[in-house]
């Protein structure tokens, strides 16, 4: 039985003999082998959360596919799932408790780059992979061999997407707005300044804000007097969405270009912007209108179980999980993470919802980037028309 | 009990450091400050045993050492202009200092990282050495409360003016302990970043500062052994509480709330309370 | 641009100032920070927000319906932290800590009822004007917000000042030893200021999500935090303080981004609470307040 069936009830004493319970074994369900997968995604504390959420709801709708169909012969999925609260002391005491006591073959996660740092040195020195899929800041995977990730880095896409910007609108001066105290929105915000000088465009303006802001309009409006022709936004979508109605509301020139990033790719932003996200342009690997096949039945199959689309981190999750599967059904294990660590690296021709797929030198994703434009009115992304 | 550490050996550090930190705040609350400077001197600590570690290949004991120092003298510093505040006047203001040094630390890159934080710094801090501190902290408080100067908190608690008025400084009693509670927090941090492998200037801020002050008042500020009683039922609650996922905000806020409400004198209490219940019936 | 930034900067105290004055009204009466301040302002948001999304009411009664059951939640706080804790004798600190835990409560019941993500009202709720003078653009709501804001600020004033109830409220301020001995229904004046500072809250959360179109479970927490710097920068406990301390920390913060740059605006605002504390220990407006603290 999927856990998504399972009654609340049911459900929390599923999690309650999981947390108090050591060495309960949880393969009884299946005849044969259970591989135990740490599912490590926030699910509470803060914009955290939204994110940890989608992950969370793709990964075990990937699992359960790959059970019902049996694709890994007699081996069956189970995710052990854990909320860290978006709080980097939990996760790490998560992922030891998943390796040491679980005694989990890999964990896909966690939902914060800073909390990676933090944690995946445990599971490197354990020799358990671990697959992000929300991640995105520089040099994470640094952290050793057995760190992956499908959550593509920005500065594989971001500098596609500034090129098509300055040669469709012909940009040269820019404003640079991002969130001071978000690793995220920090990261983000260095790629897009490094971009910025690599294309010899001028900034005229860095302004920055903090998590929980709502107010931008005394940055914007200090921005609108510099007179930019392009403005790149290092924001959250809820930020991001904010900047943009207030920039409206402002009364920014409607020819003032505004450039978004990767956590932008979600269709919160058009239902907190509204009319406001017209026209913004991002960078992706993914967005919910891609035309692939596979692509489209994994958004059909979203919605049908959960009833809403889901954003750019779900479809990482959700390739990140049959990554993991995939490389299972090769090692042939449900307990050597080395094994499966060794085969996953080997993956290099997969097609997943994020098209075609492979790992890069440093275990990161590599993908075609897309340049993709709001569309405020049918409230998607859609493919940006070519210059 | 080895299978138990090895599986939760971090949730136990964390409890321990916690402990260690609610106990930097206990010297204050025993004349009557309630201080939420903890987060800005551990910042302090923090970021000066990493860059003494990382840049400056010191050993973990002198960088440990050097943090404190730097706590201790931080704190002297600060005291001296925030002291003379009364109430909630002085706690706000140590509240603006913790605040300053994250925004500071944020916009400090060549030390901080900003946002993106410190990362592969090398694991040196231990559970025994957490434990000894620990039992140090203890000892000290006992000893403290034992002392001449002992009395002398407990009568600036009761009525400050009558202290001042019988002719002692006052003054150089407050400064003395937001000293030694400064020591506390800057080693607190240092061990703190050596723990996880990482730092960012967020570990620092106003949740930290309260997690480290509602611990002592938690647990009862006149037991010894209430800071670390409470500060191991902050700590632990969210892992014991983890069966409860969504709701388990809800249920730690409730149990703290309980707490409050029904053990006056503090968690620590509740042994005797259940005795003495026991004997009643 | 100094005259838009003036505009930016109004509208944020003005909704600053509205929530620290109901803060700083419950300091006044018993002498307590309520830190569950913040949560209460969240709940006053989705209560007006649901009142428009699902129970279709119009804004103004939607708003009505907000601040009514803040209100309510800040009774609520009185009768189930602070009247208790009071009748024990506990120290204050008892005060402070459990309504953080009640407010840790109201935060997690708000994300198993709404969810995590960041809503906002339906366009339909909204007034959608912009008045331009000069180099300026309001939006209509600001103005609104600015009126309502003021409006409720000088209310209770006029209740304070001028009606018997309010100097009751006054009295336990001044001492409760002393309203009692002259007769004034203490329990009764702690019940309505707590429903007072609620709504206030709650009014302060809905003026707040129309505003800036953004509510989430927690919206509370900066809200808080500047709650707090508005009350020392207007004396704890002072009304009139609270309210020219919000209206001044809106402008200092979009002053600070201006002149000093928008990575240190919270380090202005806070080095300006330890200036201040540093000259006038008892804050800006300091007044009857030395001996409180």
């Amino acid at each position: 039985m999927p856990p998504a069936r399972l009654s609340r009830r049911q459900a929390i004493a599923l999690s309650a003999a999981v947390a108090l319970a050591p060495g309960t074994s949880l393969g009884q369900a299946g005849a044969g082998k259970v591989a135990k997968i740490g599912l490590v995604q926030s699910t509470t504390g803060g914009s955290a959360a939204l994110y940890g959420t989608e992950q969370k709801q793709a990964i075990e709708l990937a699992f359960d596919e790959i059970n019902d169909a049996r694709t890994l012969g007699d081996i069956t999925l189970r995710a052990l799932h854990a909320d860290d609260g978006a709080d980097r002391g939990q996760t790490v005491n998560i992922f030891q408790r998943l390796i040491r006591q679980d005694k989990v073959v890999a964990i896909l996660g966690p939902s914060l780059s800073n909390s990676a740092f933090a944690a995946d040195p445990l599971a490197e020195q354990a020799g358990i992979p671990v697959v992000a899929s929300s991640n995105t800041a520089p040099n994470l995977t640094k952290i050793g061999n057995f760190i992956f990730r499908t959550s593509v880095p920005e500065d594989q896409v971001f500098p596609t997407v500034l090129a098509y910007a300055v040669k469709k609108h012909g940009v040269k001066r820019v404003a640079l707005v991002y969130g001071l105290d978000d690793a995220l929105t920090r990261g983000a915000h260095d790629v897009q300044r490094k971009a910025v000088q690599d294309l010899g465009l001028e900034p005229v303006g860095i302004e920055s804000y903090q998590r929980g802001d709502v107010d931008f309009s005394a940055q914007l409006t200090k921005i609108k007097a510099q007179k930019p022709d392009a403005i790149i936004l290092g924001a959250l979508a809820e930020e991001a969405a904010a900047i943009l109605r207030q920039a409206k509301q402002l009364g920014f020139d409607e020819k003032v270009v505004f450039v978004g990033c990767n956590a932008n790719i979600s269709a919160k932003l058009f239902e907190l912007a509204g009319p406001a996200a017209n026209g913004i342009l991002v960078g992706a690997a993914w967005f919910a209108g891609y035309d692939h096949p596979k692509s489209k039945a994994f958004v059909e199959a979203y919605r049908k179980r959960y009833g809403s689309t889901p954003d750019i981190y779900a479809a990482q999750g959700y390739d990140a999980a049959y990554l993991i599967a995939e490389a299972i059904r090769r090692a042939d294990t449900v307990t050597d993470g080395r094994a499966v660590r060794d085969k996953l690296a080997g993956i290099q021709d997969f097609e997943g919802v994020l098209g075609r797929f492979g790992w890069s030198a440093e275990r990161d994703a590599t993908v075609t980037p897309k340049v993709l434009i709001g569309d405020g009115q049918a409230k998607v992304f859609v493919a940006a028309p070519a210059v | 009990m080895s299978e138990f550490y090895y599986t939760y050996e971090n949730v136990i550090d964390l409890c321990l450091l916690n402990a260690v930190l609610a106990f930097g705040c206990l010297l204050l609350l025993g004349v009557n400050l309630l201080s939420l400077a903890t987060g800005g001197l551990m910042a302090v600590g923090a970021y000066l045993s990493i860059w003494l570690t990382m840049q400056e290949r010191w050993p973990f004991g002198p960088a440990l050492l050097a943090a404190t120092l730097a706590g201790a003298l931080a704190a002297a510093g600060l005291g001296a202009l925030v002291l003379r505040l009364r109430g909630d006047y002085f706690a706000m203001a140590t509240l603006a200092f913790t605040e300053v040094v994250r925004i500071l630390a944020l916009n400090w890159d060549p030390v901080t990282g900003g946002a993106l934080g410190v990362f592969g710094i090398p694991k040196y801090t231990e559970t025994w050495q957490l434990l000894l501190l620990l039992a140090l902290v203890v000892y000290f408080v006992w000893a403290l409360r034992r002392s001449a100067l002992g009395d002398r908190m407990r009568a600036i608690a009761e009525d400050e003016l009558a202290v001042t008025a019988s002719g002692h400084d006052v003054a150089r009693v407050k400064l003395a302990l937001f000293t030694a509670s400064g020591a506390i927090a800057g080693l607190g941090g240092a061990l703190a970043a050596h723990l996880n492998s990482f730092v960012a200037p967020g570990d620092f801020g106003f949740l930290r500062s309260m997690d480290a002050v509602i611990a002592p008042v938690l647990g009862g500020v006149w037991n010894l052994l209430g800071a670390a009683i409470g500060a191991i039922i902050l700590t632990a609650l969210p892992e014991v509480l983890r069966f409860s996922a969504q709701l388990r905000e809800v249920l730690i806020g409730a149990v703290t709330l309980l707490a409050i409400l029904f053990l006056p004198t503090g968690i620590a209490s509740l042994p005797r309370l259940l005795v003495r219940g026991r004997i009643a019936q | 641009m100094i005259l838009q930034q003036l505009v930016n900067g109004l509208s944020l105290g003005a909704v600053y100032a509205v929530f620290a004055v109901g803060f700083t009204l419950v300091f006044g009466v018993l002498n307590v920070l309520n830190l569950s301040q913040g949560a209460v302002f969240m709940w006053g948001a989705y209560v007006g927000l649901e009142a428009v999304r699902t129970l279709q009411l119009p804004l103004p009664a939607a708003m009505a319906v907000a601040v009514v059951a803040a209100g309510i939640l800040g009774v609520v706080t009185e009768w189930l932290v602070f009247r208790p804790l009071q009748r024990r004798g506990a120290h204050r600190w008892m005060g402070m800590v459990g309504s953080l835990a009640l407010a840790r409560i109201l935060i997690g019941a708000a994300q198993e009822v709404f969810g995590t993500q960041v809503v906002r009202y339906p366009d339909s709720a909204l007034i959608d004007a912009t008045i331009v003078i000069g180099a300026a653009r309001f939006q209509g709501l600001q103005v609104v917000a600015f009126g309502v804001a003021l409006a409720m600020v000088l209310a209770l004033g006029i209740l304070l000042k001028f009606t018997n109830f309010g100097r009751a409220i006054r009295t336990v301020a001044f001492d409760e030893t002393v309203a009692r001995l002259v007769g004034v229904p203490v329990g009764r004046v702690r019940v309505v200021t707590f429903f007072i500072s609620g709504a206030l809250a709650g009014g302060a959360g809905g003026l707040w999500s129309l505003l800036f179109q953004s509510v989430s479970p927690f919206m509370g927490d900066t809200i808080l935090l500047k709650g707090l710097t508005v009350l020392i920068l207007g004396g704890l406990g002072n009304v009139v303080g609270a309210l020219v301390g919000g209206l001044l920390l809106g402008l200092v913060e979009v002053g600070s981004i201006v002149a000093v740059g928008s990575g240190f605006r919270d380090a202005v605002g806070f080095g300006l609470v330890l200036l201040i504390l540093l000259t006038r220990p008892t804050g800006l407006f300091a007044t009857r307040e030395a001996k409180r603290a």
